[in-house]
């Protein structure tokens, strides 16, 4: 008997929630929360802008994969900050589906491709450029990719990009998936340590650049948009398309939140400042909501015009 | 004699098959189809699961959304609760709880153990990820109790409760993420459903087992005493399997907390969980660490206090008198009040203080790169040997290992007809010793590392394994095998398969063979034993994630590294198994061995491996399921195989791929549990 009343109070709670949804909902908004300090700035950022505009927040953590499902299904609003290179297919289905609104570009210019740490540079000297690659592979080689040169890719679940470079272009190295984010991560604090060959696919803005340096690997220029799948071959390779990193929300935010979603539109965020912020976080280990509200309190002329604009669509 | 008769239709069918196989690879540039199944036979298993899915969601979403909007109210309670209590309180109320199931000892180690958690700043987060165990354990018992009560009754319902138990525990969470996802929404309370998935099924099996043993006896007696149904039940059965079924709620609880991270990975617990996940994303060997240690404290509180009560004799008559019987009540609701004022004059016994917190993650970092830079050459030819000679021959053959880059020299035709003939010579003259079942082994091997396991016809593996099944376990057995592995081929995943098993066949037998020799050592020597057994607590609850990111800094990415932290998580049951099976052989039969005058060597040889034989076979069944169970974890450091279709299923939101994925390691992981338990009941009647 219990058990049925409380499955109908959630019913009714569930229905309660799916309807209440007039102008303007006085529901917090939900932003995830996922594992990298980059992502924690942009929504902190995003977060206390609508707070300025009278809405309620809420920070949820999330997981890459279960928030694109919570995304869609409108248990999460917005993500600020969603980069189109390792989400695998499931963000692209969401998109197709009409569950989930892509906004355009957060304003991040990303860079993607090939880095090495310059102690290689001694090794291999004609880098930064991919041609130097083809002569000294064994320079980059290991125990289980001898006499090839090892190439770290990105996880497996993330596509198969680098290894299909490689082949085009007939490069003497073995693509080595790198599992996990965590993973690569590990093995480039472990290569600088011991002063270790090391050649991996990454991308940009990370705070790994905060840390260590790295040089990235040049390619020939590209006509136009970079085609990483087909007709790069050695002498005319381009190397990777450039991801991007969009803004996207739950297809029913805008008619819920119309304030909030005119502002969350204006917003933009560019490397220098998510870089600087990052700094402060992960190398002088401070607090990520004091460095927020710091640049927010700085910054009111950048954001000002956003917070109006949102103000003025409020209902 | 009949055995005897099936031993030889045993040996030429293992000959045939040898026979067979090397005939295969004789020709194998032209049968393809043997040799890599054609993809014309795959069946499109995938896309049926999506379509079937999508129906499940369409048609139940709105039932399943309710039931987790239901749940989520008194999971706020609980975790608003946690929150609200006083650290002090908390870490005071479960001291006081371990007092009072064990003694002094049990209460310190809570005190300490919690303080940890107060001490290095993870406090909040540390009791989100209780207040999901809390919820999680409860609900898991009842369900698991009545549905284990009705496997009991009836056999038809137990035809069906088994093997979905079976299944529930050998199929990865991830395999099954998405649809709890797209069927429960998002939130703390998917995360609390994937734990209660996962730890049902120790209360199934305790429940029923503990039904089954009761003895018919006090059953009659019962009976005798005139006794209702439903008073049999509650009155004589319950109470007489009830050290089995708190045996079950102490499993539940283990399985609960081993679903911490996965319920993070969901999302919004922002628990303990989340910490590690965090930390590793960014590598951060000594933060993550000490977050693992959390979860691996809490564990250990909870296994000890519960297994405690499930150990203890069954108490007599209640004390009399209302302060000895409610004593430790009392004292609770006295240390309660007293706390809650206090905290009012002291905050700190509220909210730790963070200057006061102490987080020696950076000396942890510092000490690993220590390690790195020291020893890396060390490091290097580790890995490098252990990469040559063992892995590189198991996974692709010799034919392809050897080369004057690894072995120093190349494998010239004279050098192949050398190994074939050596190995034959081996064989042959085991055969003639009359050692049949050691020859064939020799033989199997030698094609094994000449051939490499995914490069071996897909008939003959299948042989090899239906053969293996039905000397187990007879005719059923080898049927049930077959038909599984059928199902690896026909849904198009047995090349993972194959880097599957070859990854955790050598991490099984290196982890068997290391954990029993570290379990005839602890068997034998007292303090080795104390040693080791905190670190086995330690592996076994710390969440495996923590346990990669060392490993890779140490090994770099690759197989190597998954084979580690496969290891360093299936040998302990192996060696728990060993110690526990080698310590409970009686002594007088020791000192027997001892008084005919024989050898420690011979004892151990011929006394006390033998009778230890059905837990050392206990023992690598579990290493084989630990084992199963750290592929997908395993897949983290970049291997390939079904732990990575699991992966690639979920980030593309194809539910079909993944769970085709995670039968397979179901299937793989119940046909070794069949054929380890088969042959340990085999080898059970000769060691008595």
């Amino acid at each position: 008997m219990t058990t049925r009343i409380s499955l109908a109070a959630g019913l009714a709670l569930g229905l309660a929630s799916a309807f209440s949804a007039s102008a303007d909902s006085s529901d917090p908004i939900r932003i995830p929360i996922n594992e990298w300090t980059g992502q924690h700035i942009s929504a902190y950022i995003t977060g206390s802008l609508f707070k300025k505009a009278g809405y309620e927040v809420e920070y949820v953590t999330a997981g890459a994969v279960p928030q694109f499902i919570a995304l869609a299904n409108g248990d999460l609003h917005v993500q600020p900050e969603v980069w189109t290179n390792n989400v695998g297919e499931i963000y692209p289905k969401a998109v197709e589906s009409g569950d989930i609104l892509v906004l355009g570009q957060l304003g991040l210019k990303p860079q993607e491709g090939w880095i090495y740490p310059p102690y290689m540079e001694e090794m291999c000297p004609g880098l930064p450029a991919y041609e130097a690659l083809y002569d000294c592979a064994q320079a980059f080689a290991a125990a289980d990719t001898f006499p090839k040169g090892r190439l770290i890719t990105y996880p497996a679940d993330w596509g198969t990009r680098s290894k299909d470079v490689v082949a085009q272009i007939d490069l003497p190295f073995e693509p080595v998936a790198g599992g996990s984010e965590g993973a690569m991560i590990a093995e480039v604090k472990s290569a600088v340590a011991t002063k270790d060959p090391l050649l991996m696919m990454f991308w940009q803005p990370h705070w790994l650049f905060a840390e260590e340096e790295f040089n990235w690997v040049a390619w020939d220029p590209a006509d136009g948009e970079c085609v990483e799948e087909e007709g790069q071959t050695r002498g005319d390779a381009c190397g990777f398309q450039q991801a991007s990193i969009d803004k996207i929300a739950n297809i029913s935010f805008k008619k819920n939140y119309p304030g909030a979603f005119a502002l969350y539109q204006a917003i933009e965020i560019d490397n220098d400042t998510q870089n600087a912020l990052m700094l402060e976080i992960d190398q002088k280990g401070r607090d990520l909501e004091e460095v927020v509200a710091e640049w927010i309190d700085a910054n009111e002329a950048v954001w000002s015009p956003w917070v109006e604009a949102g103000m003025a669509a409020k209902k | 004699m009949k055995l005897g008769q099936e031993g030889a239709r045993q040996h030429w069918a293992w000959i045939a098959l040898i026979g067979l196989t090397l005939a295969v690879l004789g020709a194998r540039d032209s049968l393809d189809a043997l040799m890599v199944f054609p993809d014309a036979w795959v069946l499109p298993m995938t896309d049926w699961f999506n379509a079937g899915m999508d129906v499940v969601v369409a048609q139940t979403g709105s039932f399943f959304r309710g039931v987790s909007a239901a749940m989520s109210v008194p999971m706020g309670w609980i975790r608003g609760l946690l929150q609200w209590m006083p650290w002090a309180l908390t870490i005071s109320l479960l001291a006081l709880a371990s007092f009072a199931v064990s003694g002094w000892k049990l209460a310190l180690f809570t005190a300490l153990a919690t303080f940890y958690m107060v001490l290095i700043g993870y406090w909040p987060e540390s009791m989100n990820s209780l207040s999901l165990v809390v919820m999680s354990v409860p609900m898991a018992v009842v369900i698991g109790f009545f549905i284990g009560t009705a496997a009991y009754y009836s056999a038809r319902a137990d035809h069906i409760v088994s093997p979905t138990m079976d299944v529930l525990q050998t199929i990865p969470v991830f395999a099954y993420l998405l649809p709890i996802l797209l069927l429960f929404g998002f939130g703390p309370v998917v995360g609390l459903i994937a734990s209660i998935l996962y730890a049902v099924p120790p209360m199934v099996r305790n429940t029923t087992l503990g039904l089954r043993r009761v003895d018919p006896e006090v059953i009659e007696a019962g009976m005798m005493a005139g006794a209702s149904p439903s008073q049999m039940f509650w009155r004589v059965r319950v109470p007489s399997a009830l050290q089995q079924i708190l045996l079950g709620i102490n499993q539940t609880m283990m399985a609960a907390f081993s679903m911490v991270i996965i319920a993070s990975i969901i999302g919004g617990t922002a628990d303990i969980g989340w910490e590690v996940l965090s930390t590793m994303r960014k590598a951060e060997f000594g933060e993550s660490i000490l977050a693992g240690i959390v979860i691996a404290l809490m564990a250990m509180v909870m296994d000890r206090m519960t297994a405690r009560v499930a150990t203890a004799q069954t108490p007599g008559d209640a004390p009399e008198g209302l302060w000895a019987r409610y004593r430790y009540w009392i004292i609770a609701v006295g240390m309660t009040l007293a706390i809650l004022l206090l905290s009012r004059t002291f905050p700190f016994l509220q909210r730790y203080p963070e200057a006061w917190e102490v987080y020696p993650a950076q000396m942890l970092n510092n000490w690993l790169t220590f390690v790195l830079v020291e020893y890396a050459d060390t490091i290097k030819s580790i890995k490098t040997l252990s990469l040559f000679y063992i892995m590189l021959p198991v996974k692709m053959g010799l034919e392809q290992t050897v080369s004057p880059f690894s072995w120093g020299f190349a494998l010239t035709p004279s050098l192949k007809m050398g190994y074939a003939g050596l190995a034959l010579a081996l064989a042959g003259w085991l055969w003639f010793c009359g050692r049949i079942n050691v020859a064939l082994l020799v033989a199997g091997l030698a094609i094994l590392f000449y051939f490499g396991l995914t490069r071996l016809p897909w008939p003959s593996v299948m042989g090899v394994l239906i053969l293996l099944a039905w000397q187990a376990g007879g005719m059923r057995l080898a049927l049930g095998a077959g038909l599984g592995m059928a199902f690896l081929l026909l849904v198009g995943v047995w090349p993972q398969a194959m880097l599957s098993l070859y990854l955790c066949g050598i991490a099984v037998v290196l982890s068997f063979m290391l954990g029993t020799v570290l379990g005839i050592l602890a068997s034998e020597n007292e303090t080795f034993s104390a040693v080791l057994r905190p670190i086995n607590d330690t592996l076994q609850t710390m969440p495996p994630f923590v346990l990669l990111i060392p490993f890779v800094m140490i090994f770099k990415l690759g197989d190597f590294t998954a084979l580690l932290a496969i290891i360093s998580y299936a040998i302990v049951p192996a060696i728990r198994y060993a110690e526990h099976g080698l310590r409970n052989i009686s002594p007088e039969v020791i000192e027997a061995a001892k008084a005919s005058g024989a050898t420690r060597w011979q004892i151990l040889w011929r006394v006390r491996l033998p009778l230890a034989a059905p837990q050392l076979m206990l023992g690598l069944n579990q290493t084989i399921m630990y084992g199963i169970a750290m592929l997908v974890i395993a897949a983290l450091v970049g291997t390939n195989g079904l732990g990575q279709r699991v992966y690639i299923g979920l980030s593309n939101g194809d539910f079909g791929t993944g769970m085709i994925a995670g039968i397979g390691m179901a299937i793989i992981a119940m046909i070794a549990d069949r054929m380890t338990q088969a042959y340990s009941r085999k080898v059970q009647p000769a060691a008595r």
